[in-house]
């Protein structure tokens, strides 16, 4: 004990300027801990339960911040014939969804860092329907292999619940994808 | 203080139309179509569920995407998508909803006859769902 008392003095440690490392690293890592990690790939989603509904009753509710407003505008106006299936709404429907649809969207004012650089991944004029011929979905998912995408409880790469579970709240978090084996 | 059981149960259903004003049983569902076609027939209702059809643009039959089981979980034919099972017994929400349920026929129909599902139709297959234990 005496020895390293004899050290410490010799450095100027004592328990004041310990406390006052052992305060700053737990700070740090509090800080740290509670900063969102940056694969958690966070959408918001349109509040209430018509786009849950209306929408994710045939495919996953894709959050909005997926395309750009002008893709979301065109598909609205094309819902008669959409991707061959009638899923014309009424009228109230159509508005309100309509409206989640353009407030988070991908280039909406208030977009998250990872919406805007899926915006900016859509060329000029260019209104994508499918979000996987966007830059950003062919990027994120390159390395997953063509035979995965044919499983039969995944069917196609539109299916994004299938291996992202909380897709429909706008979750895709690195961490959280289960690829099913078959 | 003791209530009357009949008292309890109004104020239950009370509380459950507070809830969601639209629902109902199946059971209702099914009058209300037998009250615009005549009486239903379940066969005649597995005989929609199971048929064939070439008039549709997405599938050839309901059970392409609801499977030969409408108790068994299914699964969309284009986008992937699992659906809840259409038969009441495996999925307590089914057919309690009329708007749902007209919604659906409406599309459904469309898509895998080609035209839209009569009264009747209606009623047969609403029939079969609800025999189905």
């Amino acid at each position: 004990m005496a020895n390293i008392r004899l050290r410490a003095d010799r450095y100027g440690i004592d328990w004041k300027n310990l406390l006052t490392l052992a305060v700053a690293v737990g700070a740090a890592v509090l800080w740290i801990a509670r900063a969102p990690a940056s694969d958690e790939a966070l959408f918001p989603m349109p509040v209430g339960k018509t786009y849950l509904n209306e929408c994710g009753s045939c495919h996953t509710a894709y959050a909005p911040g997926h395309l750009p407003a002008r893709s979301w505008r065109r598909m609205m106006a094309e819902l008669s014939d959409h991707f061959g299936e009638d899923a014309s709404l009424d009228q109230p429907a159509h508005l309100s969804i309509l409206k989640d649809l353009e407030t988070l969207a991908a280039d909406n004012p208030a977009a998250n860092q990872r919406m805007r650089r899926i915006a900016a991944g859509v060329p000029a004029g260019a209104t994508p329907q499918r979000i996987t011929e966007t830059a950003y979905f062919r990027h994120l998912h390159d390395e997953v292999p063509k035979h995965f995408w044919r499983r039969k409880s995944i069917g196609n790469p539109a299916n994004c619940a299938a291996c992202h579970p909380r897709a429909n709240e706008g979750r895709y978090g690195e961490r959280e994808i289960r690829i099913p084996a078959q | 203080m003791k209530l009357p059981l009949s008292n309890l149960t109004g104020l239950a259903m009370l509380a459950l139309s507070g809830v969601h004003a639209q629902a109902e049983t199946p059971r209702q569902i099914l009058d209300s179509y037998v009250a615009q076609a005549g009486a239903a027939s379940a066969t005649r209702g597995e005989t929609l569920f199971r048929g064939q059809f070439s008039g549709g643009r997405i599938a050839r039959a309901c059970t392409a995407c609801h499977t030969d089981d409408a108790r068994a979980m299914g699964q969309h034919v284009k986008t992937g998508k699992v659906i809840d099972p259409l038969a009441p017994v495996a999925q307590k929400d089914r057919f309690t909803d009329p708007a749902k349920v007209e919604k659906w026929f409406r599309r459904n129909c469309n898509e895998v006859l080609g035209r839209e599902c009569t009264p009747q139709e209606k009623a047969d297959f609403t029939a079969y769902m609800i025999t189905l234990k």
